[in-house]
């Protein structure tokens, strides 16, 4: 019991939030349009009309979930990574390197293979701005800012120059061997495994943040790394150990991307996805379970504005404004500040 | 006094802050001329109070007179028009800025109406320092100044606004003995000169050598005033904490007390800056097992520098330190504390908590492994905070729960958190800083039994503290630091307080007042 009544209190504050955005919203498509309640029908539920719709929702939630984890691991440790879209990048694009290189290799092998490079690469984009920062004292919010960025140029001149598919128009690599493709989520055939293992990385976040030594000594630092220093854990190391693997969930996020759903490596695969999980990860309270709760609630949003333009013409940026009155609701206080 | 009206007169002050009520019910009358100290433990409402007489908060009940007519102070600028200066705590002085800027600062005499009339400030300036017969510089720059040339700054800064009020709140927690000196002779000529004085304090020693009268403050309310001369310490101190204490350590006349071999040895232990200056400079100190050095030292000479290099915090450039035998100087902090180091840092909030993370967190920090709190990597968290319960209640600690932020506790208390995770090792050298900076007679008393302890058990005891008496109370033996360098280390029946206050200027002597 006690643990409901503290989930309901932890959730309470998010809630109203959301509920109060959604009914401000509703009075603006009103004032818009003559259809407010068939545009908030397609907005909030044109995602669950149909299975491939309901799979389109799964395949935006993923890279979401998987990004907005890692920037948990990372602010836990007092780390503000807004390096996120580079890590997805640089993930996507070495899973996609490793699958076009080694097309002959089993798929037994090459899956884990693909997957691990994406990680590697993205836990190297992150463990450069942490190092920098340990070393150096460079300020992460600028670095890993500009490394998005590099990583950006980086990935756009392989796919341009080394391995971009020639028998088509745009910037978009060879296909990887439909061997290693993912295979579907169970029930939702247009959806891929990735939300499984997003969902299921969700709560083995949960586990190491607050059930291990680890978590303590990451959490220990993020709040406050002198003390971590003076009770002797490597607070240091921690906090690149963080990064490393806040860096690895947006390469795993680009890795599973290229594999699930684009099966190669497109420029524009990204609808800044990494801005997307920074916010969710900050409104969901740096919790890896809120995390994948607002991640799916961005990811309605983000697929229901395009079927609620196609329904009728409230415009999909509608939802850009949703979601900059949520984060300003979720900041505010709702309840006036006793004095002191 | 009765013949005397009072010039300050509070009646009846209230003051809650939301539910919670800061001050119940203040009575206080000031009389013009006089020196009151108005005195009490920490939380007691002293802040509170002088802070609704300079306008920065409003009473919820109660009336203020001021030479008898019922006044409204709205704001600190309505307090200064009324003739009450504030000297705070923290000065508000801009470092960069001379003694003469510092005092003129927003209100410069003018030139045409838009130059600052340097000369004329200069020379206002060094007349207001003449007149009042302090020490200062009116052209030195204020950051270069000591601590104790600040705060005349800041005395005067209230003078030059004409105050006749003038409150100084805790002056004397950041002097050293002879600055104290300086300031109760400022003092005394304020009151000569006519000025009424509020001085704020929770430290005994300074009520009987300051004040006519004093007030002593419980829990948001006035329970006593007194003429100084009629009453003692003892009487005060009864006043304050509502109980009789008894804040004392080693008696002077106990005996002589056997102590082990060496467990803490320290030689020629040097640390320089990134600058090249020397912070540390060939510091050799042995402690015994079951002895209690004492370190005295105006702050900023190598305090902090010295327990940081003994706890592996700050790597040393030369020297060795060594816990009980083993040469430790290169080694890790979690080494050290398995070699058997305990550690109260200097700044609970700095080093020694992390405040938004739970007490059962922070209590348990170093002792996952020994407690068995952790098991293949993963926490439990019931063990954890069982082991946390348990602490809480072995030291006491009030309004705790395992599972609330430690920073939600009051200061004596995050200290009892502190001193619970590092005495519960059962550490066989303990390295203490300030172990009682910010905390009431209440929550020293325990700090202190907790050290006394320790030493009683076979620890040895590094304390290192700017608040000399406690440095007398608890230590075998004193040493002093100076500019980085340990001047001198004396048995505690040798030194005393003249001695040691020569040494912790740098050996340059000083008149002692008669």
């Amino acid at each position: 019991m006690k643990a409901i009544r503290q989930f309901f209190e932890a959730v309470r504050a998010p809630l109203g939030a959301i509920l109060l955005t959604m009914g401000l919203g509703f009075l603006l498509v009103a004032a818009i349009n003559d259809e407010p309640v068939l545009a908030y029908r397609e907005l909030l539920f044109a995602n669950f009309d149909s299975l491939s719709n309901f799979a389109l929702f799964l395949n935006r939630a993923t890279p979401i979930t998987l990004i907005a984890l890692g920037v948990v691991f990372a602010f836990r440790a007092g780390f503000f990574n807004a390096g996120g879209e580079g890590q997805l990048y640089l993930g996507a694009m070495a899973a996609t390197l490793v699958a076009l290189a080694l097309p002959a290799l089993h798929p037994v092998l090459l899956i884990p293979l693909t997957v691990a490079a994406g990680i590697a690469a993205g836990a190297f984009w992150g463990w450069v701005p942490a190092t920098l920062k340990i070393r150096l004292g460079v300020d992460e919010v600028v670095t890993t800012l500009m490394l998005n960025f590099v990583a950006l140029l980086i990935t756009s001149y392989i796919v341009n120059h080394l391995i971009r598919d020639t028998t088509t128009y745009g910037a978009i690599s060879l296909m990887i061997p439909k061997s290693i493709w993912l295979p579907p989520f169970p029930g939702v055939p247009g959806a891929t495994i990735g939300f499984l293992v997003a969902v299921i990385l969700a709560f083995v976040a949960w586990i190491a943040i607050f059930r291990t030594e680890w978590g303590a000594e990451i959490r220990a630092a993020g709040t406050n790394l002198r003390f971590a220093e003076a009770v002797g854990t490597p607070a240091r190391q921690r906090v690149i150990g963080a990064m490393l693997v806040s860096g690895g969930f947006g390469g795993l996020a680009g890795a599973l991307y290229v594999l699930g759903v684009g099966h190669r490596f497109e420029q524009n695969f990204s609808p800044a996805y990494g801005l997307v999980a920074l916010t969710v990860a900050l409104l969901a309270r740096i919790h890896p379970l809120g995390a994948l709760a607002t991640a799916l609630f961005y990811a309605l949003m983000l697929n229901g504005a395009a079927y609620m333009q196609i329904a009728t013409d409230v415009p999909r940026s509608l939802v850009n404004l949703l979601t900059g009155m949520l984060v300003f609701l979720m900041t505010a206080r709702l309840r006036p500040s006793v004095r002191g | 006094m009765a013949a005397t009206d009072p010039i300050l007169s509070l009646h009846g002050i209230a003051k809650n802050f939301g539910e919670k009520l800061a001050l119940k019910r203040i009575d206080l009358d000031v009389v013009e001329g006089e020196v009151h100290v108005v005195c009490g433990e920490n939380g007691a409402g002293k802040s509170t109070l002088m802070n609704i007489l300079i306008g920065i908060h409003q009473p919820s009940a109660g009336t203020i007179r001021l030479r008898g007519e019922t006044v409204t102070i709205a704001d600190p600028i309505a307090a200064s028009r009324l003739g009450i200066g504030m000297v705070h705590q923290h000065f508000k002085l801009v470092p960069s800025m001379t003694v003469a800027e510092n005092l003129f600062l927003g209100r410069q005499p003018r030139r045409f109406g838009i130059f600052t009339d340097r000369a004329g400030m200069r020379s206002r300036a060094a007349e207001l320092i003449q007149r009042y017969g302090f020490e200062l510089d009116p052209d030195a720059v204020v950051g270069r100044l000591s601590v104790g040339q600040r705060q005349r700054v800041e005395i005067l800064k209230a003078l030059a606004f004409d105050a006749r009020i003038l409150i100084l709140d805790e002056p004397t927690a950041v002097l050293t003995p002879p600055e104290v000196d300086e300031l109760i002779r400022i003092i005394d000529g304020l009151r000569a000169r006519g000025r009424t004085v509020l001085f704020i304090t929770h430290k005994l020693r300074e009520v009987k050598a300051v004040a006519d009268r004093v007030t002593v403050i419980r829990q948001g309310e006035s329970v006593a005033t007194h003429r100084t001369a009629d009453v003692d310490e003892h009487d005060i101190a009864r006043d304050m904490v509502g109980r009789d204490v008894f804040l004392v350590g080693r008696k002077d006349g106990e005996a002589r007390r056997a102590f082990g071999t060496d467990a803490l040895t320290l030689s020629g232990v040097t640390m320089t800056d990134a600058q090249g200056r020397r912070r540390l400079d060939e510091v050799t100190l042995s402690i015994r097992a079951g002895e209690i050095v004492g370190i005295a030292g105006v702050d900023g000479n190598g305090q902090t520098e010295l327990a940081e290099a003994i706890a592996g915090l700050q790597p040393i450039q030369a020297g060795t330190i060594a816990i009980r035998g083993a040469d430790v100087s290169a080694a890790s902090v979690s080494a050290r504390y398995q070699a058997g180091l305990g550690f109260v840092p200097e700044d609970r909030l700095d080093r020694g908590l992390s405040a938004p993370m739970s007490i059962a967190e922070n209590v348990a920090a170093t002792h996952y492994r020994s407690a068995h709190l952790v098991r293949a990597g993963f926490v439990s968290t019931a063990r954890r905070d069982a082991f946390a319960a348990a602490k809480i209640r072995e030291f006491d600690i009030r309004g705790a729960e395992p599972s609330i932020p430690v920073g939600w506790l009051s200061g004596g208390n995050m200290q009892k958190v502190v001193i619970a995770r590092e005495l519960d090792r059962k550490p066989q050298v303990l390295v203490v800083s300030q172990p009682t900076r910010g905390l009431d007679i209440g929550a020293s008393e325990f700090v202190y039994s907790r050290i006394l302890a320790a030493a009683d058990r076979g620890c040895a005891v590094l304390l290192i503290s700017s608040e000399l008496s406690e440095v007398f109370a608890l230590s075998d033996r004193i040493g002093v630091l100076y500019a980085g360098r340990l001047v001198d280390v004396l048995d505690r029946a040798e030194a005393d307080e003249t001695r040691i206050g020569v040494l912790m200027n740098g050996g340059a002597s000083r008149k002692v007042a008669a």
